[in-house]
């Protein structure tokens, strides 16, 4: 369970990105965060994975208080998790397999290990046919497929996704959306910051509302 | 860290190494230049230091002793002489022998000799050291004390040769070490840039290390190995280029004479070698650490 209390950033004075944000996420459900841009969507996001450090308040994932998280354990935090964003972050100069494999390689898995998770997970999103690939050989939609697979290889309990649709047609982005859809029915939680009304439309049933950083409307929590 | 994270972590290393192999190259070869720069002059220093240990193992004292000494003197200075812990063996040397020696010598100059009315020779007590003897200090104190012996005129070593030659060992190595230590310097330096420089080539994949939960030592090993890697492959060839050097010089310069010795160099000892090698590794390791602790913030 992800629960956030009281929880603000502020970047510079006198404006503040996120305002007293109070929230619970069960594990296993599935939470759109959308607003328009500069809502703090991307900065709820990252103070979720401790990319930075709220001004005020606290977060508290499995019971373990991540602010209190030494810098030097942040590493724990981050393999229970699963993180997308727009850009897809891949790797370009390694094959599609080698991207996957990263955090595999990371925790040190043995190698038949590593092809056996990489070609079950690849073959998950669809793209085993494409593992010695470059990704620049492949469309956004399926970079932004290699990309989630690299984050659910590792099984993690949580998938943080930043307008992980930003970049694809309308179609793709429901391939992809409908994907996390398949992810979370094997028991992640996954929480999506999106813009996009269609999607969340269609796909929403726990939808948290954000406006100049501050939480709106929760629907279906 | 398992065996497995570090066989891929030099994977990554060497796969970085290839990758921006231009930079690499540029950088192993300032080490290279810098590590032949102190081979060259302690190979210099090695060479002088066996000339003078070869000269000093030869080492013969000569005490010129007074015209017309008592036998009974002479015996009693050879005596001493001989008992002393430094000789290894002592002759008396009379006027006769001495100038048949410089007859033979210097056979130019028979028709000198030829008109002199008297030997100018004195009689002489011709002291060889033991092989072991190389304390200057010591065998200092025994002709000094010998020298004030009645009877005794002067005295005569080839020792002093022997402390120029090893100041001047002293002084190539001292030159090598400033001379290399500046390049060494340098390379510290440029060590540190090439693998700033890799750290940002790969910060979109420092950055997904991050994100997938790497620690901070997984991100960091191959930028070190990759500065150790570099240390040591610049150490290695210039060991190589020395070892062509001392193979050719001989050959390049041919017949030097009696400076043949001297400037005949030779090539590092084992122990020399491997200093250097592992010398290379550490300003690898030190430059890349010095340049991952300021530009890789994790």
């Amino acid at each position: 369970m992800i629960e956030l209390f009281h929880v603000s950033k502020q970047y510079q004075p006198p404006q503040w990105a996120l305002s007293d944000i109070s929230l619970q996420v069960r594990s296993g459900d599935f939470h759109f965060i959308t607003g328009p841009s500069g809502s703090g969507k991307s900065t709820l996001l990252k103070i979720i994975f401790r990319e930075i450090l709220p001004t005020e308040g606290q977060i508290v994932i499995d019971g373990v208080n991540v602010l209190k998280m030494p810098n030097h354990r942040i590493h724990e935090l981050r393999r229970t998790m699963g993180i997308v964003f727009q850009d897809f972050r891949l790797l370009f100069h390694r094959t599609v397999f080698d991207n996957v494999a990263v955090p595999l390689q990371v925790l040190g898995q043995p190698r038949k290990e590593i092809r056996r998770r990489v070609f079950n997970t690849l073959r998950q999103v669809n793209l085993h046919n494409r593992m010695g690939d470059l990704p620049s050989r492949l469309s956004y939609g399926e970079q932004q497929r290699v990309a989630i697979a690299r984050a659910i290889v590792n099984k993690p309990k949580i998938i943080l996704a930043d307008e992980p649709t930003g970049n694809l047609d309308p179609e793709l982005a429901f391939e992809i959306i409908s994907l996390f859809k398949e992810i979370n029915a094997q028991g992640t939680t996954v929480i999506i910051g999106s813009h996009d009304r269609e999607l969340i439309r269609h796909f929403g049933d726990r939808i948290l509302f954000l406006q100049k950083g501050k939480l709106i409307r929760k629907d279906g929590s | 860290m398992n065996a497995r994270k570090l066989k891929y972590l030099v994977g990554v290393a060497a796969d970085s190494l290839w990758s921006h192999r231009g930079r690499n190259i540029f950088s192993a070869t300032i080490i290279c230049l810098s590590f032949l720069i102190v081979g060259v002059f302690l190979s210099l220093a090695n060479n002088l230091q066996h000339v003078a240990r070869q000269v000093s193992a030869d080492t013969v004292v000569t005490f010129f002793l007074d015209k017309n000494v008592p036998a009974a003197d002479l015996g009693a200075l050879e005596r001493r002489v001989r008992t002393s812990p430094l000789v290894a063996e002592v002759r008396v040397v009379a006027p006769g022998e001495a100038l048949e020696r410089f007859r033979r010598s210097f056979p130019e100059l028979r028709d000198i000799l030829d008109n002199l009315k008297a030997n100018p020779f004195p009689t002489s007590l011709e002291a060889r050291l033991k092989d072991n003897t190389r304390d200057s200090g010591k065998i200092a104190g025994f002709v000094r004390e010998v020298r004030a012996v009645r009877g005794v005129a002067d005295a005569q070593y080839n020792r002093d040769w022997v402390d120029r030659m090893q100041s001047l060992s002293r002084l190539a190595r001292a030159v090598g070490f400033f001379l290399g230590g500046i390049l060494v310097l340098a390379s510290f330096f440029i060590v540190s840039n090439v693998i700033k420089l890799n750290v940002i080539a790969r910060k979109n994949e420092i950055e997904i290390l991050r994100l997938v939960g790497a620690t901070n030592l997984f991100i960091r090993v191959p930028f070190l190995l990759e500065g150790m890697a570099l240390g040591i492959l610049g150490s290695l060839i210039s060991l190589a280029l020395l070892f062509v050097a001392v193979r050719l010089f001989p050959v390049y310069v041919g017949s030097l004479g009696a400076l043949q010795q001297v400037l005949n160099f030779r090539f590092l000892t084992p122990s020399q070698a491997l200093g250097l090698v592992a010398a290379g590794a550490a300003i690898g390791l030190l430059g890349s650490a010095s340049s991952v602790s300021r530009f890789l913030k994790i």
